[in-house]
């Protein structure tokens, strides 16, 4: 089997940070009046 | 506001899933023989293409509601869909070139999936784009709406031409990501990891259609 | 339905005269047309690639910038003068407005390819009269895409900031698909390839033009009613 988890890691951890980014931008947008 | 309240719980709940989605498919969901870990980025970058690709449809749908009814809370689904539907679109052209590069040995390919990400997320963009540089909000939802409309006309070619390309141009490839037929632990960690998207799909457009609300209320105009 | 093509062919007439009197938007065209085909011929290096495999890409990109041009300024003379108000109040309908700009389009890009195409044939040394026909077939169906799609989106950019800017952007992904069917299929005439090879792309660009002009007729009116 071929050894590739630094790719599966990486990609889990770049749409993690893609989903709570977003998260993270909307909540701050609603904050401002 | 208490919608804006509800789309933070369903996010909430989404993300504190996600992680649930992650811990599933990474230690307790079999690795696949022939490509290795690196399969595993499967269960999120189909759930996230098939969001992109359905908020696009989403779009033209209430596009062509819109342009017969003129609600304004069409238009304000129709952006908060295609905000979301464009950062979707972002982790299946992030997630896909990083699964491609091991697997494929290159970081683009024109397969199905990706190309039509792409063109899905470069209408996502003109779309948003053309909200921006409109200032008036009954002119902004109509041309809004023209533009959804001819977006979601276009996806079926892109489907059609990459079939036939795929029927002129046989692939020479052994290792195809998306297999047919996925044993049961498989497939229940998609089924699971879809379930978890469309969970965030609903959270994050509630919120931002809140976001959209909120700032129409915030400015009265004329 | 007749009073729409009446209509539409009276705007026809009226773009036409106007541009062909002042001309300097068809001669820009022509000129740029010539200058890409002549940057492309010299940043080629003839004993390494052979014309007949960059040369399909080559004319279609140079067709593209020509489709770009004509569009950019498709409502430039209505926005002058706030001529549009004028069309507007006219007793025509909408409809016949996107299908006069369109034919009138159509004629300004295909006069602006009718210089381009030989000048090709001629710097690229590319036998293009055994396949004339179904070319010129492949060249008619995608510009009619192109311009189907960009006639109805200029109507909607030339009001905004950076109008210029924004209206390739919005286009790219319609264009993409229209241009990628073309290159194929002018890539498979060109290499002396059956003509049953060409038949699934075209069948594409024919399809696409018939749902495409049907769509913009339909919603161009959005674009211009209060």
């Amino acid at each position: 089997m071929p050894e590739n988890t630094a790719y599966m890691v990486t990609a889990y951890i770049v749409t993690a940070a893609i989903l709570v980014g977003y998260a993270v931008l909307l909540y701050r947008r609603t904050l401002k009046p | 506001m208490k919608l804006l309240k509800t789309g933070r719980w369903i996010t909430f709940v989404g993300l504190a899933l996600l992680a649930a989605v992650y811990v599933r498919a990474i230690a307790f969901t079999p690795v696949e023989r022939m490509q290795g870990v690196a399969q595993k980025i499967f269960y999120l970058h189909v759930p996230a293409a098939i969001w992109t690709e359905t908020g696009m449809i989403l779009v033209g749908v209430a596009s062509i509601f819109y342009l017969f009814l003129k609600d304004p809370r069409l238009d304000r689904f129709a952006e908060a869909t295609a905000e979301v539907g464009m950062m979707f679109g972002t982790i299946v052209l992030t997630t896909g070139p990083i699964w491609g590069k091991p697997i494929w040995g290159t970081w683009w390919t024109w397969d199905a999936r990706l190309t039509l990400t792409l063109l899905l997320f470069l209408m996502y963009v003109g779309y948003l784009l053309l909200r921006g540089a409109v200032t008036e909000p009954g002119l902004r939802a109509r041309y809004a709406a023209v533009l959804g409309i001819s977006g979601m006309c276009l996806v079926p070619f892109v489907h059609l031409s990459v079939y036939m390309f795929r029927t002129l141009h046989p692939q020479p490839i052994v290792l195809k990501p998306s297999a047919p037929s996925l044993p049961g632990a498989m497939l229940a960690t998609l089924a699971f990891s879809f379930l978890v998207f469309t969970v965030l799909y609903v959270g994050f457009v509630t919120q931002r259609y809140a976001l959209s609300l909120l700032r129409e209320q915030a400015e009265p105009h004329a | 339905m007749r009073d729409v093509w009446r209509h539409a062919w009276l705007l026809v007439r009226k773009d036409l005269l106007v541009e062909f009197r002042s001309r300097t938007a068809i001669l820009s065209a022509v000129v740029f047309t010539i200058l890409v085909l002549l940057v492309f011929n010299f940043g080629r290096d003839p004993t390494a690639v052979a014309a007949v495999d960059l040369a399909p890409s080559i004319l279609w990109v140079t067709f593209t910038f020509a489709a770009m041009l004509a569009l950019n300024r498709a409502f430039q003379l209505e926005l002058e003068n706030q001529a549009l108000d004028g069309l507007l109040l006219a007793p025509v309908s909408r409809s016949s407005i996107y299908l006069g700009k369109l034919i009138a389009n159509l004629v300004f890009v295909a006069t602006v390819e009718a210089v381009g195409l030989p000048l090709f044939a001629l710097f690229f040394n590319v036998s293009v009269v055994p396949v004339l026909g179904p070319l010129l077939v492949v060249i008619a169906l995608a510009t009619i895409g192109f311009v189907a799609v960009g006639t109805l989106f200029s109507a909607m950019t030339g009001r905004t900031r950076f109008a210029e800017l924004l209206l390739p952007v919005l286009l790219l992904p319609f264009m993409l698909p229209p241009l990628i069917w073309a290159v194929l299929a002018t890539a498979a005439l060109l290499a002396g390839r059956p003509l049953s090879e060409t038949a699934g792309w075209l069948r594409l660009l024919a399809a696409f033009d018939l749902v495409f002009v049907t769509l913009a007729f339909f919603l161009f009116p959005a674009t211009v009613n209060e």
